[in-house]
């Protein structure tokens, strides 16, 4: 079963894209692949609503792109992370452990 | 950063589809591709990869749709593709499209033309800086009740003691006759303290404004030009400070010249001369009130604070003059209230009937849609069968009828344009601030805004009728029922609102039938009159003055064709105004504030016979009261009722403050000196002394506020040459000027009234005709659907007369209807225009023969257009409406 970008909490595809970026510039499919890798297959993303934030995240300015040869020597777009986005990425993640913990103690107080 | 970045993305793939696009599709492909790719590693076929691929990832064009949908650009993409789609369909019904738009055309046209007076007259900020700190300072009788002019002296008093003020100005008229350089001119002109623009907040375009040195007695003579002045007859030469111009003979040197198109009030002014050089008698003597006053308020006092220090000002000097100024205060009022006055109410009401107009515009316009969307239910089911959503549907319809109220608007633009135009042309100067009245950008934006706005309003009802059937079973029948129900019901409203306005336009016309027919108490008809500026070489004392009328007078009497002709100070209906405190016997009251007022004419002896005021007792004054005789006045009968209610005047004396006592000797009859229909704070009582009786210092002044009447039944432009020659006869440095005939004051001073009378006439005619089209689409709509019953009907028995009558009958129900509620709403509304004063004279607000007269027009148009119909449902052959079915 794909995942919805509804499925997702709100914002966090943003997130974990920008996180799978951190290492080193990849191509779309490729990200899709590292998040179903790192998720152990349970995100496992449509293509459209990877595009979807590929094209937000450089209107945002948080991500850049280039055509490349891939590994197959195909033409593929690289994305990478800009300046912005790491520092996007620091904040948001920190303010996301904030809230996880916030929950968790919610949830673990009954 | 980022939103500069998605505006320029957004942009790209806006102008740069394919390549976008073809972005996209590569980079979706390739991951696809790749996805494809790995299956086939754990060994699927090519083939079933793929399918994989698409089931877990979906299909390539969907996911392209789902990107291409993300950005923004495709809100404007498909608002684009819609326009395009609407341009297309209002192609395709040209004969639709062209009634439509030309309808809003004028509905908008009209509305945009009366807003651009509306917003250059009333809502643009005056061209002055900080507009709002600006006020006029009036002197308030409190006896009278009565704000006035005040005397200079009086000002001097006032700059010197307030301290609420910024800067204190003052100005009076004046005329001035122009001899050099270039041919000589009688201009318009103004006196003016040393800070009058700083006052105001103007810049002058060239040299400065007066100073304190002088703007005093003994100063140098120097003016300040207007820049049309400027433009005429130094052609806009930067060398013209310094240079002179000769004024009533004297020389004047050039040392301002003001912006282009600078106005104050109505009319124009071309010379501003210092006023404190101005005439010594009119500088000292308390009782000459003709200085008008303005100060610019410090920052932080309110106006009632001012006027609270004003009053404490005023109370001083009412001590220092206890005879002249007791009882009497200070007023203060916005500069705007001074400079557009009462037009204010006037333009408001012609919005509000213009907006009217459209409305009925707009029912039109809905009529039209309720039909084409009818016939074109098909089209929505089918559009809705294939998954399009209401809100598509609607958006689609709305897009159309904004598109089509904004070609109306285009072409209405034009309209305004040639209607704005004949408008002005019509008024001329007579409307305080024209000059500041165009297409600018503000209409530009409101024209589009109304476009819009009645774009939806039109087209939002009958787009959410016919999008309410979806079902694809609903065939060509449609439901015409609601429909029709929808259009009757519009074209109620649309006969109701024209009521409306033919009953105001109808109340207007009787307020000037009424104004035609009043008594003005003298014959308005065969009478010349204008101003001449004598040679300065007979002003200099008031022997001269006085011999210089006689003879001038004389020498047009021997005219052929001239009947009589003299001298007066004022002509009626034409805002002039002298105001004298006055008292009977020897009862002078303690202040000259407290004294009644009368309206002193100054005229020579014929002035009476010329003007056909009737004689009640008594004499007019004769050749024989100069000024070596004793004084004598006749006084009208107003005042005759007012101060010798039970008494003989004749014989009893009238006193005026500084000058002294009269003795009556006649009673004329009463003149319309005010417009009719205004409500003068001036007095009513007229009373008339003899020009050749007024004191040598007086004299000097006199000239410039002095009229010639001249009585004959030849046409001012027959009669004219005669006239300039026989005036000529003293000298060629004399000229004529302020030409008009009483007959052309009369009717100028009902301009007030016309002017609404002509453009709420224009309004309720074009509703008239809107109403009436309105009318007879909805008929001929209901005929061509009953063709059928009608058939049956006449198959039945019904002859043609029934089918007639019940055809017009329809009609009449709907105008009836219409009429009932206009009625109501125009009893209302025309309450309204009573509380505007001068616009309605002599009718009631619920004037019976406007109201019956108005309904009467409003049936007979309305059964005039059903009559085409009708007669078409008459000539149904019931064989043929049968068989059709």
């Amino acid at each position: 079963m794909a995942y919805k970008p509804s499925d997702l909490v709100q914002g966090t595809l943003d997130l974990l894209i920008l996180k799978t970026l951190t290492l080193e510039p990849m191509h779309g499919y490729g990200i899709a692949v590292r998040l179903e890798q790192m998720s152990k297959g349970i995100f496992r993303l449509d293509a459209g609503s990877l595009f979807v934030a590929f094209q937000w995240l450089q209107r945002a300015w948080l991500v850049r792109s280039e055509w490349k040869a891939t590994e197959n020597s195909r033409r593929a777009k690289y994305y990478a992370l800009t300046d912005q986005g790491r520092k996007r990425l620091n904040s948001e993640t920190r303010e996301w452990e904030r809230q996880v913990a916030a929950i968790a103690r919610i949830l673990e107080a009954s | 950063m980022s939103l500069l970045r998605s505006l320029s993305d957004g942009l790209r793939s806006l102008f740069r589809r394919e390549r976008v696009e073809g972005e996209l599709d590569e980079g979706l492909r390739g991951f696809i591709e790749m996805a494809a790719q790995e299956k086939m590693k754990e060994g699927l076929s090519r083939k079933d990869a793929l399918r994989v691929v698409r089931l877990e990832r979906g299909s390539l064009e969907i996911r392209k749709e789902v990107v291409r949908t993300a950005g923004w650009e495709s809100v404007v993409e498909a608002l684009w593709k819609d326009l395009r789609f609407a341009a297309r369909v209002l192609r395709k019904n040209p004969g639709f499209t062209a009634v439509a738009v030309l309808t809003l055309a004028l509905g908008i046209g009209a509305n945009t033309a009366i807003f651009s007076v509306v917003q250059g007259v009333v809502l643009a900020p005056l061209p002055y800086r900080e507009p709002d700190r600006v006020v006029m300072v009036w002197l308030n009788n409190l006896h009278l009740k009565s704000i006035t002019d005040l005397s200079y002296a009086d000002f001097v008093d006032w700059q010197r003691g307030a301290r609420s003020f910024e800067k204190m100005a003052a100005y009076a008229w004046r005329g001035f006759d122009l001899s050099s350089p270039g041919t000589p001119e009688h201009l318009q002109g103004r006196e003016i303290s040393a800070n009058f623009f700083a006052t105001l907040g103007v810049e002058l375009a060239q040299g400065r404004e007066f100073s304190a040195a002088e703007d005093r007695n003994g100063g140098a003579p120097a003016v300040i030009i207007s820049n049309s002045l400027w433009r005429d007859r130094f052609g806009r030469s930067t060398t013209t400070m310094g240079k002179s111009i000769v004024l009533d003979g004297v020389e004047a040197t050039i040392v301002g010249v003001l912006p282009p198109g600078f106005r104050f009030g109505t009319d124009d002014a071309d010379i501003y001369t210092p006023i404190g050089q101005r005439k010594l008698v009119e500088q000292n003597d308390r009782t000459v009130h003709n200085v008008v006053c303005i100060a610019r308020l410090k920052a932080g006092v309110s106006m009632s604070r001012a006027e609270a220090e004003m009053n404490t000002v005023q109370e001083t000097i009412d001590r220092l003059h206890p005879d002249m100024e007791e009882g009497l205060g200070a007023k203060l009022t916005p500069v705007e209230e001074q400079l557009v006055g009462d037009v204010r109410g006037t333009l408001l009401l012609l919005l509000g009937a213009v907006g009217v107009v459209l409305l009925i515009a707009c029912a039109n316009v809905a009529n039209l849609l309720l039909v084409r969307t009818a016939a074109r239910t098909r089209e929505f089911s089918i559009r809705s069968a294939l998954g399009a959503g209401r809100g598509r549907i609607v958006w689609q319809l709305v897009t159309e009828s904004v598109l089509l109220s904004l070609f109306g608007g285009v072409l209405g633009l034009v309209a305004a344009k040639w209607g704005l135009n004949a408008a002005l042309a019509a008024v001329g100067s007579s409307l305080p601030r024209s000059e500041n009245v165009g297409l600018n950008v503000s209409v530009l934006l409101f024209a589009l805004g109304v476009s819009i706005v009645v774009g939806i309003l039109f087209g939002l009802a009958p787009a959410l009728k016919s999008s309410r059937q979806t079902s694809l079973q609903e065939g060509a029948r449609g439901s015409t029922a609601g429909s029709h129900r929808a259009q009757s019901s519009l074209v109620v409203i649309q006969m109701a609102l024209t009521v409306v306005l033919l009953a105001g336009a109808g109340l207007l016309f009787r307020t000037i039938q009424q104004l035609w027919k009043a008594n003005l108490g003298f014959d308005a008809h065969n009478i010349i009159t204008f101003q001449v500026g004598l040679s300065p070489s007979a002003t200099g004392n008031g022997v001269g003055v006085r011999s210089a009328f006689h003879q001038m007078i004389e020498r047009i009497r021997q005219i052929p064709g001239v009947q009589s002709a003299d001298l007066s100070t004022l002509v009626p209906m034409s805002h002039q105004v002298n105001s004298l405190p006055f008292w009977v016997d020897s009862h002078r009251p303690a202040s000259v504030a407290e004294a009644p007022r009368t309206l002193g004419f100054i005229t020579g002896p014929d002035f009476q016979r010329v003007m056909g005021i009737p004689l009640v007792r008594g004499r007019f004054i004769s050749e024989q009261d100069t000024i070596n005789a004793p004084l004598v006045a006749v006084i009208d009968t107003e005042l005759a009722r007012t101060y010798f209610p039970d008494t003989d005047p004749i014989g009893r004396t009238i006193s005026f403050a500084q000058v002294g006592g009269y003795r009556i000797i006649g009673v004329v009859g009463h003149v319309q000196h005010w417009e009719l229909g205004f409500s003068s704070p001036f007095t009513d009582a007229q009373s008339y002394v003899s020009i050749y009786q007024v004191m040598d210092r007086w004299m000097t002044t006199i000239d410039t506020w002095t009229w010639i009447v001249v009585r004959t039944p030849l046409d001012t432009s027959t009669v004219l040459p005669d006239i300039r020659k026989a005036v000529y006869g003293a000298g060629s440095d004399q000229s004529i000027y302020n030409v008009h005939t009483i007959k052309q004051i009369v009717s100028e001073s009902m301009s007030s009234q016309r002017f609404p009378m002509i453009l709420l006439g224009t309004f309720a005619g074009l509703a008239l005709l809107l109403a009436s089209i309105g009318i007879y689409g909805v008929i001929s709509y209901s005929v061509s659907q009953r063709v059928h019953e009608i058939g049956i009907r006449m198959a039945l028995g019904a002859d043609k007369r029934d089918v007639f009558r019940m055809v017009v009958g329809q009609g009449l129900a709907l105008a009836l209807a219409g009429l009932a509620i206009g009625v109501v709403g125009a009893l209302i509304l025309t309450r309204l225009l009573s509380s505007f004063s001068v616009l309605l004279y002599g009718v009631g607000a619920s004037d019976p023969l406007t109201f019956t007269a108005v309904s009467v027009m409003l049936i007979l148009v309305a059964v005039l257009a059903c009559y085409i119909p009708a007669r078409r449902a008459m000539r149904v052959d019931p064989m043929v409406a049968l068989r059709y079915e």
